[in-house]
């Protein structure tokens, strides 16, 4: 069969010729993740999406591309009657009994959800090694990380399971696990994608975006999740556009930045090299490209830290083991409820970016750190404004390594912050960011970079990523077409 | 010597966020935490910034709801996810003394 | 018990009068079966986020206004972390930093003297959810949870328990006038806590303080202040200090108790709520709002008593405010007001009492009530004929003349017949007609008895009793 390997539009056509059904594809789709074998979901929707599938017979297929086609969904996503984990041992029982904006819009474009991918717990974390159900595998070396915290969504499109996921990026979530798995991710504008139904990390910074193998599909996703909701107050109001409209365009007189930070000795020497050779590329296409200074950018892992962190000790609050989730037996009292269910129901990053978070908001900290933090996080957004001025672009590695190896060690509790150092302004900033792979390291795992752009400009960022992504052709499968042998 | 927290004062955070630790965790805390804490200290390294603050990147101001009643669960609903219930109520043990806040 | 200065300040909370809640659009409603007016916003469920009730803006200028209070054009919301099995998210959002009215006050009069009770600021937030003990189980109701409500919090400036009830009284009265909301005590519609410190002169800093929370009446309001002075006293007396502390009013020990111990004071951990943007309060909306501000009892009171109303009636309409709504739109009317007053006041509230009806649900139109008043001040309709057809003019659309004639209530009014009738009486009743001459007031009263038996009653009063007078001379 292998269905899932052809272009969206060749799809669409066998769809639309009625050669293959919306089934084919999902049957197909199991069939892929079994194989794979990379512990990429968290729960599977199968028999709700068989259901879906044979429903979608009787639907005449139109225009919409992305008709009948199985899409995964990060699990801190509420689906109603569909397990919502975050991978938490706190919620692994829990049954949401609503469904978020995404999962709606979703359902509208006639999608079929085949699964709840896996992830860091409560998305905190940089290698989905904090899940409670363990961590996904990169397809590219089954030892190693595929990043996080959308780690199960970034595996199952690199491994070419299904064409379509969705992740959420607060601070990387998206784009850093993308880059390690080879994949297109895009974190759009803050507001963007209504963030109803998210189960909240931090919620100024909190994005669901869309994750695919490559940029156009990518796009198409972001057309069907995006738009104005009014169940989120932060949602953009800006009228739809179609995110596809500027692919295929030349990138002739196009302005990009590089900070400098983005290339200095934080990052490996292979990546910032093939970063150097891609902005040689762009040149080659028609672009400038100046190396800047940009005020900030270094401060950024401190103010995420202390933003993200005393959000999440609010947001994460309302687990109490009350109304929904775990909940601890026979508690002697109220307290007992409250603190053995909250003992056993996190895993421990959790319980320390609570703790740490409850902390920095706690008396007078909160002015010494918290509202320090959100002063200067006004002026790296002016800084950002100011670079865009001049610059269409600010593009940079993803990440400072490629993926590592699952079995590497986890105490440090900076280490997940670290690995995030290049992608968390662009959350601090609410700007759009996406990651594209443009090659790979001396054992072939893959590298990526970065493109930023300013509010509401994704348009102009899959422009970009679509011109490089044809110009380098590269060869994005990890099988190496060895699986199905 | 490594830096740590003193006990108590990863008894005061736990406090704070309603985590019961065991002596055992207590000690990994004493470290870990104190790592955390001596990471956002880099804040006071940070100069020139003005006080205007950033509270999150939104793009418009509140749109205001239409007064208007919407759809509302069954009372049934209401409890399908609680794990203690009694009739149509959410049950907790017996809480002592008022709110704290409100 | 030496003497000493009390310093008072109280914090109200307000439930407003909306249709749904502040941050979803569930029903906000009370008295209903437990956990049927909800939805997933109110019970804190993960991914759901808040959006704003529009009416809540406007109640909550409409309090600001009718309490002086200056306005803030751009306000936001923040974050209140305390976990409470009654706050669904373990973190309440109120408003913290950028209270929506600030620097107000509100007039009151103790003992015949005017004086101003400053109000620090009044902001907006959301109500918390019903529990109920049952022995070793609490028991939630989340009907209340995400009730819109207003706090206003006064400055400690009130000096003995009078005050601090007058303010209540007053607070009541404005809000409930304003339709911003029902101020039911007993139903937890308001709700107050008292701060109460003493200390010996002016010149002395500021005692420690006592908060005493929710108490459920305004009489409870004042006793608990007395009693806490007392007790503050007290110890004073003895020399002896207190720590900051929050207590109740026990109503049946007429007390009240100590509830806990404020050791560091709370670490609420406010921080700006980051899924609600600013808030935007145009002139356009504030003068809008203001438009919908009803007439506000002081100027009902100066209205009414500058019309000829009675002290008594004035007072009375005002706390009746349907009747006094009413008794608004007759305002500009030219008839006796007193007898307006006396009329809804006395066989009007009668029948409405009996019948639980409102004045509104009633026949009773302006026009026919004008008739009805104008008849009653020439005395065309004395008051037993009035009782006897009342319930037919509240609930008929006839003109009240035309009911008179139907039910038989005739009235003389041909001077002619009158007269010929007085004529007859003076002629038979030489003796008190002498009586009269001589000064006896009573005499007049006989002979117009005589009159209203020889016509059965029907005799217009009035001009009766003025042909009378003229026949007498």
């Amino acid at each position: 069969m292998k269905y899932l390997d052809k272009t969206i539009t060749e799809i669409h056509e066998l769809l639309k010729s009625k050669k293959i059904k919306p089934i084919d594809l999902v049957e197909e789709a199991y069939e892929n993740i079994e194989k794979s074998d990379l512990n990429a979901y968290i729960t599977l929707n199968k028999e709700e999406a068989i259901k879906k599938a044979k429903e979608l017979e009787n639907v005449e297929v139109d225009d919409n591309l992305l008709f009948g086609l199985p899409i995964a969904v990060k699990d801190n996503i509420c689906t109603k009657g569909l397990l919502t984990t975050c991978a938490s041992h706190m919620l692994d029982n829990f049954l949401p009994i609503y469904n978020a904006t995404v999962v709606d819009k979703i359902n509208a474009a006639n999608m079929i959800i085949i699964g709840k991918t896996n992830m860091d717990e409560f998305a905190m974390g940089s290698s989905s090694r904090t899940s409670y159900f363990g961590a996904p595998h990169n397809p590219w070396n089954t030892d190693k990380i595929s990043g996080g915290s959308s780690g199960g969504s970034a595996s199952t499109i690199a491994a070419r399971d299904v064409l379509f996921a969705l992740g959420s990026d607060t601070g990387g979530s998206i784009r850093q696990p993308a880059s390690y798995t080879g994949i297109v991710g895009m974190k759009p504008t803050y507001g963007r994608v209504s963030r109803y139904g998210l189960i909240a990390f931090a919620s100024s910074l909190d994005q669901i975006g869309p994750m695919t193998k490559n940029v156009y599909e990518n796009a198409l996703l972001l057309n069907v999740i995006s738009g104005h909701d009014k169940m989120d107050l932060t949602s953009i109001k800006e009228q739809d556009e179609d995110y596809t409209r500027l692919i295929g365009k030349n990138i002739k007189g196009m302005k990009i930045a590089i900070p400098n930070f983005f290339v200095s000795d934080i990052v490996d020497n292979e990546i910032i090299n093939k970063i150097k050779k891609t902005a040689k590329t762009l040149e080659k296409m028609g672009a400038k490209v100046d190396y800047i200074d940009m005020k900030y950018l270094n401060h950024a892992v401190t103010l995420y830290q202390i933003i993200a962190m005393g959000e999440a000790s609010s947001n994460l609050a309302r687990f109490d083991g009350i109304r929904y989730g775990h909940s601890k037996e026979n508690p002697k009292d109220i307290r007992d409820l409250y603190f053995g269910t909250r003992a056993e129901g996190f895993g421990k990053e959790v319980k320390r970016r609570i703790m740490v978070g409850s902390y920095l908001l706690s008396g007078k900290n909160a002015r010494e750190y918290f509202y320090k933090a959100l002063s200067i996080r006004d002026d790296m957004k002016q800084e950002f404004t100011n670079v865009f001025k001049k610059y269409d672009y600010i593009i940079g590695p993803t990440t400072t390594t490629t993926a590592y190896l699952l079995t590497d060690p986890m105490d440090d509790p900076r280490k997940s912050f670290m690995d995030d150092v290049l992608v968390i302004p662009v959350n601090m900033a609410g700007l759009p960011g996406l990651n594209m792979p443009i090659g790979f390291d001396k054992d072939h795992m893959p590298i990526g970079m970065q493109i930023i752009a300013n509010s509401c400009e994704e348009a102009k960022i899959y422009q970009l990523a679509s011109a490089l992504e044809k110009e380098l052709n590269l060869d994005l499968n990890p099988w190496g077409g060895k699986k199905d042998e | 010597m490594e830096k740590k927290l003193t006990k108590e004062e990863v008894l005061h955070v736990a406090e704070l966020a309603r985590i019961a630790v065991t002596d055992e965790e207590i000690k990994k805390y004493q470290v870990e935490l104190k790592k955390l804490l001596d990471d956002v200290e880099k804040i006071n390294e940070v100069e020139g910034y003005d006080d205007e603050i950033l509270i999150a990147p939104w793009s418009n101001h509140t749109d205001l709801r239409e007064d208007a009643e919407g759809e509302m669960l069954e009372p049934k609903q209401v409890l399908e996810n609680a794990p203690r219930h009694s009739g149509n109520y959410i049950q907790v043990p017996v809480v002592i003394g008022e709110s704290e806040g409100a | 018990m030496s003497n000493y200065i009390a310093t008072i300040g109280v914090e109200v909370h307000v439930e407003l009068k909306t249709k749904t809640k502040i941050f979803s659009n569930s029903k906000n409603g009370y008295g209903q079966m437990a956990n049927s007016l909800t939805n997933v916003i109110d019970l804190g469920y993960p991914g759901t986020l808040p959006t704003l009730n529009e009416e809540v803006l406007n109640l909550a200028i409409k309090a600001a206004t009718v309490l002086n209070c200056k306005i803030r054009p751009e306000i936001h919301f923040d974050r209140k972390n305390y976990f409470y099995p009654d706050n669904p998210k373990n973190y309440q959002i109120t408003q913290f930093a950028t209270p929506i009215g600030y620097d107000g006050y509100v007039e009151i009069e103790v003992d015949g003297e005017k004086k101003k009770v400053y109000i620090e600021e009044m902001h907006i937030e959301e109500d918390t959810c019903k529990s109920t003990h049952r022995g070793v189980k609490t028991l939630l109701d989340f009907n209340r949870a995400g009730v819109p409500l207003i706090e206003i919090v006064t400055k400690p400036c009130m000096t003995n328990s009078k005050e601090a009830k007058a303010y209540l009284e007053k607070l009541k009265e404005l809000l409930f006038y304003s339709d911003i909301s029902d101020c039911k005590m007993e139903e937890g519609s308001m709700r107050a806590d008292a701060n109460v410190s003493i200390r010996k002169k002016e010149s002395d800093p500021f005692g420690t303080k006592a908060e005493i929370k929710n108490i459920g009446s305004i009489s409870n309001v004042g006793v608990s202040i007395e009693k806490e002075i007392e007790r503050q006293a007290k110890i004073y007396d003895k020399g002896e200090t207190f720590k900051p502390q929050t207590r109740r009013y026990d109503d049946k020990l007429g007390d009240t108790v100590l509830m806990r111990v404020k050791e560091t004071g709370n670490d609420y951990r406010y921080f700006p709520e980051p899924d609600i943007p600013f808030v935007i309060v145009t002139d356009e909306r504030i003068k809008n709002v203001k438009k919908t501000i009803p007439m506000l009892p002081d100027e009902r009171r100066e209205k009414y008593l500058s019309l000829g109303v009675s002290e008594i009636n004035t007072t009375k309409l005002i706390q009746n405010r349907n009747l006094s709504d009413y008794f608004n739109h007759l305002l500009e009317e030219k008839i006796s007001h007193q007898t307006a007053s006396n009329l809804l006041l006395g066989d009007i509230s009668a029948y409405l009492n009996k019948t639980e009806k409102d004045i509104t649900d009633t026949t009773l139109s302006k026009e026919r009530f004008i008739e009805l008043v104008n008849l009653v001040s020439n005395s065309t309709l004395t008051s037993k004929n009035l009782k006897e057809i009342l319930e037919i003019i509240l609930e008929s659309k006839d003109s009240i003349q035309s009911i008179m004639k139907s039910q038989g209530i005739e009235n003389i009014t041909d001077d002619k017949e009158i007269r010929e009738v007085i004529q007859k009486i003076i002629s038979e009743n030489p003796e008190s007609v002498e009586d009269y001459k001589n000064g006896h007031d009573r005499a007049i009263k006989y002979l117009m008895g005589q009159v209203m038996k020889e016509t059965k009653g029907k005799a217009n009063p009035k001009m009766a009793n003025d042909i009378l007078k003229e026949e007498l001379q």
